[in-house]
Protein backbone atom coordinates (compact mmCIF):
# COMPACT_ATOMS: atom_id res chain seq x y z
CA UNK A 1 0.00 0.00 0.00
CA UNK A 2 2.65 2.46 1.06
CA UNK A 3 4.32 2.18 -2.31
CA UNK A 4 1.09 3.02 -4.11
CA UNK A 5 0.65 6.12 -1.99
CA UNK A 6 4.24 7.04 -2.75
CA UNK A 7 3.57 6.53 -6.45
CA UNK A 8 0.46 8.71 -6.47
CA UNK A 9 2.31 11.41 -4.59
CA UNK A 10 5.27 11.29 -6.94
CA UNK A 11 3.01 11.55 -9.99
CA UNK A 12 1.05 14.47 -8.59
CA UNK A 13 4.25 16.31 -7.73
CA UNK A 14 5.92 15.55 -11.06
CA UNK A 15 2.89 16.94 -12.86
CA UNK A 16 3.46 20.14 -10.94
CA UNK A 17 7.06 20.09 -12.21
CA UNK A 18 8.40 19.50 -8.74
CA UNK A 19 12.09 18.84 -9.34
CA UNK A 20 12.65 17.34 -5.92
CA UNK A 21 10.02 14.65 -6.52
CA UNK A 22 11.66 13.70 -9.79
CA UNK A 23 15.05 13.53 -8.16
CA UNK A 24 13.72 11.40 -5.33
CA UNK A 25 12.13 9.02 -7.80
CA UNK A 26 15.41 8.93 -9.71
CA UNK A 27 17.33 7.93 -6.60
CA UNK A 28 14.76 5.41 -5.40
CA UNK A 29 14.75 2.83 -8.17
CA UNK A 30 18.31 2.98 -9.45
CA UNK A 31 19.58 -0.12 -7.61
CA UNK A 32 16.94 -2.24 -9.34
CA UNK A 33 18.03 -1.19 -12.84
CA UNK A 34 21.68 -1.31 -11.87
CA UNK A 35 21.40 -4.97 -10.92
CA UNK A 36 19.27 -5.77 -13.93
CA UNK A 37 21.92 -4.48 -16.30
CA UNK A 38 25.03 -5.40 -14.40
CA UNK A 39 23.86 -8.98 -14.04
CA UNK A 40 23.23 -9.04 -17.80
CA UNK A 41 26.70 -8.16 -19.10
CA UNK A 42 26.24 -4.41 -18.72
CA UNK A 43 28.45 -1.82 -17.04
CA UNK A 44 27.60 0.76 -14.45
CA UNK A 45 27.71 3.54 -17.06
CA UNK A 46 25.34 1.63 -19.29
CA UNK A 47 23.03 1.08 -16.35
CA UNK A 48 22.99 4.81 -15.68
CA UNK A 49 22.27 5.63 -19.33
CA UNK A 50 19.45 3.13 -19.60
CA UNK A 51 17.97 4.16 -16.27
CA UNK A 52 18.06 7.82 -17.23
CA UNK A 53 16.26 7.03 -20.45
CA UNK A 54 13.61 5.04 -18.58
CA UNK A 55 13.08 7.89 -16.12
CA UNK A 56 12.69 10.36 -18.95
CA UNK A 57 10.22 8.04 -20.67
CA UNK A 58 8.22 7.91 -17.46
CA UNK A 59 8.45 11.66 -16.94
CA UNK A 60 7.20 12.42 -20.45
CA UNK A 61 4.43 9.88 -20.08
CA UNK A 62 3.25 11.46 -16.84
CA UNK A 63 3.13 14.89 -18.45
CA UNK A 64 0.60 13.66 -21.00
CA UNK A 65 -2.92 14.61 -19.95
CA UNK A 66 -4.37 11.16 -20.62
CA UNK A 67 -1.88 9.39 -18.38
CA UNK A 68 -3.30 6.90 -15.89
CA UNK A 69 -1.16 4.80 -13.58
CA UNK A 70 -1.93 1.18 -14.47
CA UNK A 71 0.97 -0.42 -12.65
CA UNK A 72 3.54 0.53 -10.07
CA UNK A 73 6.14 3.08 -11.16
CA UNK A 74 8.72 0.48 -10.30
CA UNK A 75 7.17 -2.03 -12.70
CA UNK A 76 7.04 0.58 -15.44
CA UNK A 77 10.66 1.58 -14.98
CA UNK A 78 11.78 -2.01 -14.81
CA UNK A 79 9.93 -2.99 -17.97
CA UNK A 80 11.13 -0.02 -19.97
CA UNK A 81 14.72 -0.38 -18.79
CA UNK A 82 14.61 -4.05 -19.63
CA UNK A 83 13.39 -3.40 -23.17
CA UNK A 84 15.93 -0.66 -23.71
CA UNK A 85 18.69 -2.92 -22.54
CA UNK A 86 17.50 -5.75 -24.78
CA UNK A 87 17.58 -3.40 -27.71
CA UNK A 88 21.09 -2.28 -26.92
CA UNK A 89 22.22 -5.87 -26.52
CA UNK A 90 20.67 -6.66 -29.88
CA UNK A 91 22.58 -3.79 -31.46
CA UNK A 92 25.81 -5.01 -29.88
CA UNK A 93 25.05 -8.64 -30.78
CA UNK A 94 25.57 -9.59 -27.19
CA UNK A 95 22.13 -10.99 -26.74
CA UNK A 96 22.38 -13.51 -23.94
CA UNK A 97 19.24 -15.36 -23.07
CA UNK A 98 17.11 -12.53 -21.74
CA UNK A 99 13.60 -13.27 -22.83
CA UNK A 100 11.11 -10.83 -24.30
CA UNK A 101 8.20 -10.75 -21.94
CA UNK A 102 5.15 -8.52 -21.81
CA UNK A 103 5.67 -7.03 -18.40
CA UNK A 104 2.69 -4.72 -18.51
CA UNK A 105 -0.12 -4.08 -20.91
CA UNK A 106 0.75 -1.60 -23.66
CA UNK A 107 4.51 -1.81 -23.36
CA UNK A 108 4.86 -2.34 -27.13
CA UNK A 109 3.21 1.00 -27.93
CA UNK A 110 5.18 2.55 -25.13
CA UNK A 111 8.48 1.40 -26.60
CA UNK A 112 7.62 2.43 -30.18
CA UNK A 113 6.60 5.82 -28.92
CA UNK A 114 9.72 6.14 -26.80
CA UNK A 115 11.91 5.14 -29.70
CA UNK A 116 10.30 7.83 -31.86
CA UNK A 117 10.83 10.49 -29.22
CA UNK A 118 14.41 9.44 -28.65
CA UNK A 119 15.12 9.73 -32.37
CA UNK A 120 13.50 13.17 -32.55
CA UNK A 121 15.48 14.30 -29.53
CA UNK A 122 18.80 13.17 -30.99
CA UNK A 123 18.03 14.77 -34.36
CA UNK A 124 17.11 18.06 -32.78
CA UNK A 125 20.17 17.95 -30.56
CA UNK A 126 22.44 17.37 -33.56
CA UNK A 127 20.66 20.02 -35.60
CA UNK A 128 21.03 22.58 -32.82
CA UNK A 129 24.67 21.69 -32.34
CA UNK A 130 25.35 22.26 -36.01
CA UNK A 131 23.29 25.46 -36.09
CA UNK A 132 25.77 27.26 -33.84
CA UNK A 133 25.50 30.61 -32.10
CA UNK A 134 23.88 33.11 -32.11
CA UNK A 135 21.16 31.27 -34.02
CA UNK A 136 20.89 28.53 -31.43
CA UNK A 137 20.50 31.01 -28.58
CA UNK A 138 17.87 33.00 -30.43
CA UNK A 139 15.86 29.89 -31.23
CA UNK A 140 16.17 28.57 -27.68
CA UNK A 141 15.23 31.91 -26.16
CA UNK A 142 12.23 32.31 -28.40
CA UNK A 143 10.80 28.79 -28.37
CA UNK A 144 12.03 27.27 -25.12
CA UNK A 145 12.47 30.17 -22.71
CA UNK A 146 9.49 32.02 -24.18
CA UNK A 147 11.30 35.34 -24.39
CA UNK A 148 9.57 38.10 -26.32
CA UNK A 149 11.01 39.61 -29.48
CA UNK A 150 11.82 42.78 -27.57
CA UNK A 151 13.88 40.87 -25.02
CA UNK A 152 15.72 39.08 -27.81
CA UNK A 153 16.35 42.38 -29.57
CA UNK A 154 17.91 43.81 -26.39
CA UNK A 155 19.93 40.72 -25.63
CA UNK A 156 21.47 40.33 -29.06
CA UNK A 157 21.76 44.05 -29.79
CA UNK A 158 19.41 44.38 -32.75
CA UNK A 159 18.22 47.86 -33.55
CA UNK A 160 14.55 46.96 -33.66
CA UNK A 161 12.19 44.05 -33.13
CA UNK A 162 11.69 43.59 -36.86
CA UNK A 163 15.37 42.90 -37.31
CA UNK A 164 15.25 40.38 -34.51
CA UNK A 165 12.17 38.79 -36.06
CA UNK A 166 13.92 38.53 -39.38
CA UNK A 167 16.97 36.98 -37.77
CA UNK A 168 14.85 34.43 -35.91
CA UNK A 169 13.09 33.55 -39.16
CA UNK A 170 16.39 32.95 -40.93
CA UNK A 171 17.69 30.84 -38.06
CA UNK A 172 14.57 28.74 -38.01
CA UNK A 173 14.81 28.15 -41.74
CA UNK A 174 18.35 26.87 -41.28
CA UNK A 175 17.31 24.70 -38.38
CA UNK A 176 14.50 23.20 -40.44
CA UNK A 177 16.95 22.34 -43.18
CA UNK A 178 19.39 20.71 -40.76
CA UNK A 179 16.67 18.83 -38.90
CA UNK A 180 14.99 17.38 -41.97
CA UNK A 181 18.34 16.60 -43.60
CA UNK A 182 19.19 14.46 -40.57
CA UNK A 183 15.73 12.96 -40.64
CA UNK A 184 16.03 11.94 -44.27
CA UNK A 185 19.46 10.48 -43.68
CA UNK A 186 18.01 8.06 -41.15
CA UNK A 187 14.95 7.05 -43.11
CA UNK A 188 16.72 6.55 -46.40
CA UNK B 1 2.22 38.19 -47.26
CA UNK B 2 5.97 37.70 -47.09
CA UNK B 3 7.77 34.70 -45.69
CA UNK B 4 8.51 36.42 -42.41
CA UNK B 5 4.85 37.11 -41.72
CA UNK B 6 4.04 33.59 -42.73
CA UNK B 7 6.62 32.34 -40.26
CA UNK B 8 4.97 34.43 -37.59
CA UNK B 9 1.59 32.93 -38.42
CA UNK B 10 3.01 29.41 -38.36
CA UNK B 11 4.36 30.07 -34.90
CA UNK B 12 0.96 31.16 -33.72
CA UNK B 13 -0.57 28.07 -35.26
CA UNK B 14 1.99 25.71 -33.74
CA UNK B 15 1.55 27.22 -30.29
CA UNK B 16 -2.23 27.28 -30.54
CA UNK B 17 -2.44 31.04 -30.26
CA UNK B 18 -4.71 31.58 -33.26
CA UNK B 19 -8.23 32.70 -32.50
CA UNK B 20 -11.25 30.83 -33.84
CA UNK B 21 -11.63 32.74 -37.10
CA UNK B 22 -7.95 32.79 -37.91
CA UNK B 23 -7.72 29.10 -37.13
CA UNK B 24 -10.58 28.26 -39.52
CA UNK B 25 -9.02 30.41 -42.23
CA UNK B 26 -5.67 28.76 -41.66
CA UNK B 27 -7.16 25.29 -41.90
CA UNK B 28 -8.99 26.23 -45.06
CA UNK B 29 -5.84 27.46 -46.68
CA UNK B 30 -4.07 24.28 -45.71
CA UNK B 31 -6.69 22.28 -47.54
CA UNK B 32 -6.55 24.40 -50.64
CA UNK B 33 -2.84 25.03 -50.91
CA UNK B 34 -0.66 21.92 -50.81
CA UNK B 35 2.65 23.76 -50.59
CA UNK B 36 1.29 25.93 -47.80
CA UNK B 37 0.18 22.82 -46.02
CA UNK B 38 3.58 21.16 -46.38
CA UNK B 39 5.29 24.29 -45.03
CA UNK B 40 2.93 24.50 -42.10
CA UNK B 41 3.34 20.85 -41.17
CA UNK B 42 7.10 21.13 -41.43
CA UNK B 43 7.05 24.14 -39.16
CA UNK B 44 4.88 22.42 -36.59
CA UNK B 45 7.11 19.36 -36.57
CA UNK B 46 10.22 21.41 -35.99
CA UNK B 47 8.62 23.41 -33.23
CA UNK B 48 7.34 20.24 -31.55
CA UNK B 49 10.77 18.64 -31.82
CA UNK B 50 12.26 21.79 -30.32
CA UNK B 51 9.82 21.67 -27.43
CA UNK B 52 10.56 18.00 -26.83
CA UNK B 53 14.24 18.79 -26.83
CA UNK B 54 13.72 21.68 -24.42
CA UNK B 55 11.67 19.63 -21.97
CA UNK B 56 14.15 16.78 -22.02
CA UNK B 57 17.05 19.10 -21.47
CA UNK B 58 15.33 20.48 -18.36
CA UNK B 59 14.74 16.98 -17.03
CA UNK B 60 18.26 15.88 -17.84
CA UNK B 61 19.65 18.88 -16.04
CA UNK B 62 17.53 18.04 -13.03
CA UNK B 63 18.79 14.46 -13.09
CA UNK B 64 22.40 15.50 -13.62
CA UNK B 65 22.35 17.23 -10.26
CA UNK B 66 22.02 13.81 -8.67
CA UNK B 67 24.94 11.44 -8.60
CA UNK B 68 23.79 7.87 -8.25
CA UNK B 69 25.98 5.87 -5.90
CA UNK B 70 26.93 2.37 -6.95
CA UNK B 71 24.60 0.02 -5.15
CA UNK B 72 26.45 -2.74 -3.39
CA UNK B 73 24.04 -4.40 -1.04
CA UNK B 74 23.36 -8.02 -1.93
CA UNK B 75 19.80 -7.62 -0.70
CA UNK B 76 19.08 -5.26 -3.53
CA UNK B 77 19.92 -7.84 -6.15
CA UNK B 78 16.94 -8.56 -8.31
CA UNK B 79 15.82 -12.04 -9.25
CA UNK B 80 13.31 -11.51 -12.01
CA UNK B 81 10.88 -8.71 -11.39
CA UNK B 82 11.63 -6.41 -8.53
CA UNK B 83 14.07 -6.11 -5.68
CA UNK B 84 12.97 -6.83 -2.17
CA UNK B 85 12.12 -3.45 -0.76
CA UNK B 86 14.85 -2.17 1.48
CA UNK B 87 13.10 -0.75 4.48
CA UNK B 88 16.09 1.12 5.86
CA UNK B 89 15.71 4.74 6.86
CA UNK B 90 17.87 5.80 3.93
CA UNK B 91 15.31 4.50 1.47
CA UNK B 92 12.30 5.83 3.31
CA UNK B 93 13.40 9.38 3.89
CA UNK B 94 12.83 10.65 0.36
CA UNK B 95 9.27 9.43 0.65
CA UNK B 96 8.99 11.20 3.97
CA UNK B 97 10.52 14.37 2.61
CA UNK B 98 7.95 14.59 -0.17
CA UNK B 99 5.10 13.63 2.15
CA UNK B 100 6.18 16.15 4.77
CA UNK B 101 6.34 18.98 2.27
CA UNK B 102 2.83 18.18 1.08
CA UNK B 103 1.55 17.92 4.67
CA UNK B 104 3.09 21.26 5.58
CA UNK B 105 1.54 22.87 2.53
CA UNK B 106 -1.91 21.60 3.35
CA UNK B 107 -1.67 22.69 6.98
CA UNK B 108 -0.60 26.18 6.00
CA UNK B 109 -3.30 26.25 3.35
CA UNK B 110 -5.99 25.22 5.80
CA UNK B 111 -4.83 27.74 8.35
CA UNK B 112 -4.81 30.41 5.70
CA UNK B 113 -8.37 29.62 4.72
CA UNK B 114 -9.88 29.18 8.16
CA UNK B 115 -7.69 31.82 9.85
CA UNK B 116 -8.03 29.92 13.05
CA UNK B 117 -6.70 26.96 14.99
CA UNK B 118 -9.93 26.51 16.90
CA UNK B 119 -12.38 23.93 15.79
CA UNK B 120 -15.80 25.30 16.36
CA UNK B 121 -17.97 23.00 18.38
CA UNK B 122 -21.51 22.78 17.20
CA UNK B 123 -22.91 20.03 19.37
CA UNK B 124 -22.76 20.66 23.08
CA UNK B 125 -24.35 19.77 26.35
CA UNK B 126 -27.47 21.67 27.28
CA UNK B 127 -28.82 21.78 30.78
CA UNK B 128 -32.56 21.54 30.92
CA UNK B 129 -33.44 24.28 33.36
CA UNK B 130 -36.43 26.28 32.26
CA UNK B 131 -36.21 30.03 32.32
CA UNK B 132 -39.66 31.22 33.30
CA UNK B 133 -38.90 34.88 33.81
CA UNK B 134 -40.38 36.00 30.54
CA UNK B 135 -43.70 34.27 31.05
CA UNK B 136 -43.85 35.26 34.68
CA UNK B 137 -43.11 38.86 34.06
CA UNK B 138 -45.83 39.30 31.50
CA UNK B 139 -48.14 37.46 33.82
CA UNK B 140 -47.31 39.66 36.76
CA UNK B 141 -47.95 42.74 34.68
CA UNK B 142 -51.41 41.47 33.87
CA UNK B 143 -51.94 40.74 37.54
CA UNK B 144 -50.73 44.17 38.47
CA UNK B 145 -53.14 45.63 36.02
CA UNK B 146 -56.21 43.82 37.21
CA UNK B 147 -55.40 43.60 40.93
CA UNK B 148 -55.46 46.48 43.32
CA UNK B 149 -52.19 48.34 43.59
CA UNK B 150 -51.94 47.85 47.36
CA UNK B 151 -50.99 44.17 47.06
CA UNK B 152 -47.61 43.83 45.35
CA UNK B 153 -47.41 40.93 42.93
CA UNK B 154 -45.29 38.06 44.22
CA UNK B 155 -41.74 38.02 42.95
CA UNK B 156 -41.67 35.83 39.89
CA UNK B 157 -39.76 32.55 39.96
CA UNK B 158 -36.73 32.74 37.73
CA UNK B 159 -36.14 29.16 36.87
CA UNK B 160 -38.03 25.95 37.01
CA UNK B 161 -37.03 22.33 36.99
CA UNK B 162 -38.28 19.03 38.28
CA UNK B 163 -37.60 17.23 41.53
CA UNK B 164 -38.86 14.11 43.27
CA UNK B 165 -39.09 12.67 46.73
CA UNK B 166 -36.32 10.25 47.48
CA UNK B 167 -37.24 9.47 51.04
CA UNK B 168 -40.53 9.47 52.91
CA UNK B 169 -39.26 11.89 55.53
CA UNK B 170 -39.06 14.88 53.21
CA UNK B 171 -35.89 14.70 51.11
CA UNK B 172 -36.21 15.77 47.51
CA UNK B 173 -33.64 15.25 44.76
CA UNK B 174 -33.14 17.56 41.79
CA UNK B 175 -30.34 18.65 39.47
CA UNK B 176 -27.72 20.93 40.89
CA UNK B 177 -27.93 23.27 37.91
CA UNK B 178 -31.63 23.87 38.59
CA UNK B 179 -31.13 25.31 42.07
CA UNK B 180 -27.71 26.85 41.41
CA UNK B 181 -27.53 30.37 42.81
CA UNK B 182 -30.96 30.17 44.40
CA UNK B 183 -32.18 32.43 47.17
CA UNK B 184 -35.14 30.24 47.88
CA UNK B 185 -36.49 27.05 46.43
CA UNK B 186 -40.11 25.96 46.45
CA UNK B 187 -41.54 22.71 45.24
CA UNK B 188 -45.08 22.28 44.10
CA UNK B 189 -47.45 19.61 42.86
CA UNK B 190 -51.16 18.93 42.96
CA UNK B 191 -51.00 16.48 45.86
CA UNK B 192 -48.84 18.34 48.33
CA UNK B 193 -49.40 21.88 47.18
CA UNK B 194 -46.59 24.38 47.55
CA UNK B 195 -43.82 23.54 49.98
CA UNK B 196 -40.76 25.55 51.01
CA UNK B 197 -37.49 23.65 50.91
CA UNK B 198 -33.89 24.29 51.77
CA UNK B 199 -30.85 22.92 50.00
CA UNK B 200 -29.05 20.52 52.30
CA UNK B 201 -26.42 19.19 49.93
CA UNK B 202 -25.16 19.87 46.47
CA UNK B 203 -22.74 17.95 44.31
CA UNK B 204 -21.92 20.19 41.37
CA UNK B 205 -19.66 17.62 39.70
CA UNK B 206 -22.37 15.00 39.52
CA UNK B 207 -25.11 17.59 39.02
CA UNK B 208 -27.15 16.31 41.97
CA UNK B 209 -28.73 18.35 44.78
CA UNK B 210 -30.70 17.20 47.78
CA UNK B 211 -33.40 19.47 49.22
CA UNK B 212 -35.29 19.06 52.45
CA UNK B 213 -38.87 20.10 52.90
CA UNK B 214 -38.94 22.64 55.72
CA UNK B 215 -40.31 21.31 58.96
CA UNK B 216 -42.50 24.39 59.20
CA UNK B 217 -44.68 22.98 56.46
CA UNK B 218 -47.42 20.50 57.19
CA UNK B 219 -45.61 17.67 55.39
CA UNK B 220 -46.04 14.35 57.16
CA UNK B 221 -43.58 11.52 56.74
CA UNK B 222 -44.72 8.39 54.94
CA UNK B 223 -43.22 5.37 53.25
CA UNK B 224 -42.29 5.60 49.56
CA UNK B 225 -43.37 2.65 47.40
CA UNK B 226 -40.23 2.51 45.23
CA UNK B 227 -36.54 1.89 45.71
CA UNK B 228 -33.43 3.54 44.29
CA UNK B 229 -31.81 1.01 41.97
CA UNK B 230 -28.37 0.09 43.32
CA UNK B 231 -27.38 -1.74 40.13
CA UNK B 232 -26.77 -0.18 36.74
CA UNK B 233 -29.61 -0.36 34.26
CA UNK B 234 -29.16 -2.53 31.18
CA UNK B 235 -28.86 -1.26 27.66
CA UNK B 236 -32.24 -1.27 25.97
CA UNK B 237 -34.18 -1.31 29.23
CA UNK B 238 -37.45 0.59 28.99
CA UNK B 239 -37.47 3.76 31.11
CA UNK B 240 -40.04 6.43 31.90
CA UNK B 241 -39.90 9.93 33.21
CA UNK B 242 -42.18 12.58 34.62
CA UNK B 243 -41.25 16.22 34.49
CA UNK B 244 -42.41 19.79 34.24
CA UNK B 245 -41.33 21.27 30.93
CA UNK B 246 -44.66 23.08 31.22
CA UNK B 247 -46.76 24.00 34.20
CA UNK B 248 -48.37 20.58 33.89
CA UNK B 249 -46.66 17.28 34.49
CA UNK B 250 -45.50 15.55 31.28
CA UNK B 251 -44.83 11.86 30.89
CA UNK B 252 -42.13 10.54 28.61
CA UNK B 253 -40.84 7.11 27.77
CA UNK B 254 -37.90 5.58 25.97
CA UNK B 255 -35.01 3.29 26.71
CA UNK B 256 -31.43 3.30 27.87
CA UNK B 257 -29.43 3.98 24.69
CA UNK B 258 -25.93 3.97 26.14
CA UNK B 259 -24.36 3.33 29.50
CA UNK B 260 -22.26 6.48 29.29
CA UNK B 261 -23.24 10.10 29.02
CA UNK B 262 -22.02 13.19 27.24
CA UNK B 263 -18.38 12.75 26.27
CA UNK B 264 -18.24 9.25 27.69
CA UNK B 265 -19.19 10.45 31.16
CA UNK B 266 -19.41 7.14 33.06
CA UNK B 267 -21.76 8.61 35.64
CA UNK B 268 -24.64 9.09 33.23
CA UNK B 269 -26.78 7.20 30.77
CA UNK B 270 -27.82 8.29 27.34
CA UNK B 271 -31.57 7.83 27.08
CA UNK B 272 -33.99 8.09 24.19
CA UNK B 273 -36.59 9.95 26.19
CA UNK B 274 -38.02 13.17 24.79
CA UNK B 275 -37.00 15.94 27.17
CA UNK B 276 -37.21 19.70 27.17
CA UNK B 277 -36.03 22.57 29.34
CA UNK B 278 -37.76 22.01 32.69
CA UNK B 279 -37.24 18.26 32.66
CA UNK B 280 -33.96 18.59 34.56
CA UNK B 281 -34.04 16.82 37.90
CA UNK B 282 -36.89 14.57 36.85
CA UNK B 283 -36.87 10.93 37.88
CA UNK B 284 -36.11 8.17 35.40
CA UNK B 285 -37.73 4.93 36.49
CA UNK B 286 -37.87 1.46 35.02
CA UNK B 287 -40.75 -0.91 34.35
CA UNK B 288 -40.73 -2.03 37.99
CA UNK B 289 -41.10 1.53 39.14
CA UNK B 290 -37.62 1.71 40.66
CA UNK B 291 -35.57 4.85 40.22
CA UNK B 292 -32.68 4.38 37.74
CA UNK B 293 -31.62 7.95 37.01
CA UNK B 294 -32.12 11.69 37.12
CA UNK B 295 -32.68 13.61 33.87
CA UNK B 296 -29.94 16.20 33.54
CA UNK B 297 -29.46 17.46 29.98
CA UNK B 298 -29.29 16.73 26.32
CA UNK B 299 -26.88 17.04 23.44
CA UNK B 300 -27.85 19.70 20.97
CA UNK B 301 -27.99 18.88 17.28
CA UNK B 302 -28.41 15.20 18.01
CA UNK B 303 -31.92 13.92 17.99
CA UNK B 304 -32.98 11.74 20.86
CA UNK B 305 -29.83 12.07 22.92
CA UNK B 306 -30.80 13.00 26.45
CA UNK B 307 -28.69 12.26 29.48
CA UNK B 308 -29.55 11.05 32.93
CA UNK B 309 -27.36 10.77 36.02
CA UNK B 310 -27.22 7.16 37.20
CA UNK B 311 -29.06 6.16 40.37
CA UNK B 312 -25.86 4.51 41.59
CA UNK B 313 -24.28 7.95 41.59
CA UNK B 314 -27.21 9.31 43.57
CA UNK B 315 -26.68 6.58 46.18
CA UNK B 316 -22.99 7.50 46.38
CA UNK B 317 -23.92 11.14 46.83
CA UNK B 318 -26.39 10.31 49.58
CA UNK B 319 -23.80 8.18 51.36
CA UNK B 320 -21.22 10.94 51.14
CA UNK B 321 -23.54 13.61 52.49
CA UNK B 322 -22.02 14.99 55.69
CA UNK B 323 -24.11 13.76 58.55
CA UNK B 324 -24.27 17.10 60.27
CA UNK B 325 -25.99 18.66 57.30
CA UNK B 326 -28.98 16.47 58.06
CA UNK B 327 -31.43 17.20 60.83
CA UNK B 328 -33.02 13.83 60.38
CA UNK B 329 -31.43 10.84 58.66
CA UNK B 330 -32.31 10.35 55.03
CA UNK B 331 -34.09 7.02 54.99
CA UNK B 332 -34.39 5.24 51.68
CA UNK B 333 -37.26 2.90 51.05
CA UNK B 334 -36.32 -0.77 51.07
CA UNK B 335 -39.44 -2.08 49.45
CA UNK B 336 -41.11 -1.76 46.08
CA UNK B 337 -44.90 -1.89 45.99
CA UNK B 338 -45.26 -0.79 42.38
CA UNK B 339 -43.65 -3.86 40.86
CA UNK B 340 -46.80 -5.63 39.78
CA UNK B 341 -48.93 -2.64 38.88
CA UNK B 342 -49.74 -1.81 35.27
CA UNK B 343 -47.75 1.09 33.90
CA UNK B 344 -50.62 3.56 34.07
CA UNK B 345 -51.04 2.92 37.77
CA UNK B 346 -47.29 3.12 38.37
CA UNK B 347 -47.27 6.51 36.71
CA UNK B 348 -50.30 7.57 38.70
CA UNK B 349 -48.41 6.72 41.91
CA UNK B 350 -45.19 8.34 40.78
CA UNK B 351 -46.98 11.58 39.95
CA UNK B 352 -47.50 12.15 43.66
CA UNK B 353 -43.77 12.27 44.31
CA UNK B 354 -42.74 14.49 41.41
CA UNK B 355 -42.62 18.23 41.94
CA UNK B 356 -42.03 21.31 39.92
CA UNK B 357 -39.04 23.05 41.49
CA UNK B 358 -39.34 26.83 41.47
CA UNK B 359 -36.19 28.78 42.01
CA UNK B 360 -36.08 32.39 43.08
CA UNK B 361 -33.18 34.74 43.22
CA UNK B 362 -32.92 38.47 43.22
CA UNK B 363 -29.79 38.88 41.16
Amino acid sequence: MAEYYFDELIITEIRKNNEVALQELYKTHYPMVFHLICSNTGTEQEAKDVYQEAIIAFYERVQQPDFVLTCKIKTYLYAVARRLWLKRLGEKKRFQGMEEVETFFGIEDEMTNLDEREKTFQLMKDALDRLGDPCRSIIEDFYLNNHSMDEIRDKFGYTNADNAKNQKYKCLQRLKKLFFAGYNEITE
Amino acid sequence: MNDQDLDYQFDDFAEGRLNQDAFVAFKKRMEEDASFRAKAEEHVRVVEALKLYGRREVVLNTLREISLPTPTSVRELTSNTAPVANRSVRRIWPMMAVAASVALLSIVGTLFMTQSLETKQTAYYKELRRNVEQIKRSQSMIIADIASKEKPAPLPGRYAGTGFLVSGNGYVVTSHHVIKGADSVYIENEFFGRLKTSVVFSDADNDVSVLRIDTSTNFAAFRLPFMVNAAEANLGEAVYTLGFPREDVVFGEGSISASSGYRQNPNAYQVSVPVNPGNSGGPLFNSKGDLVGIISGLQTETSGAAFAIKSTVLLDVINEMPLDSLQAPLVLSKQNNLRNLPKVDQVKKWREFVFIVRVYNNK
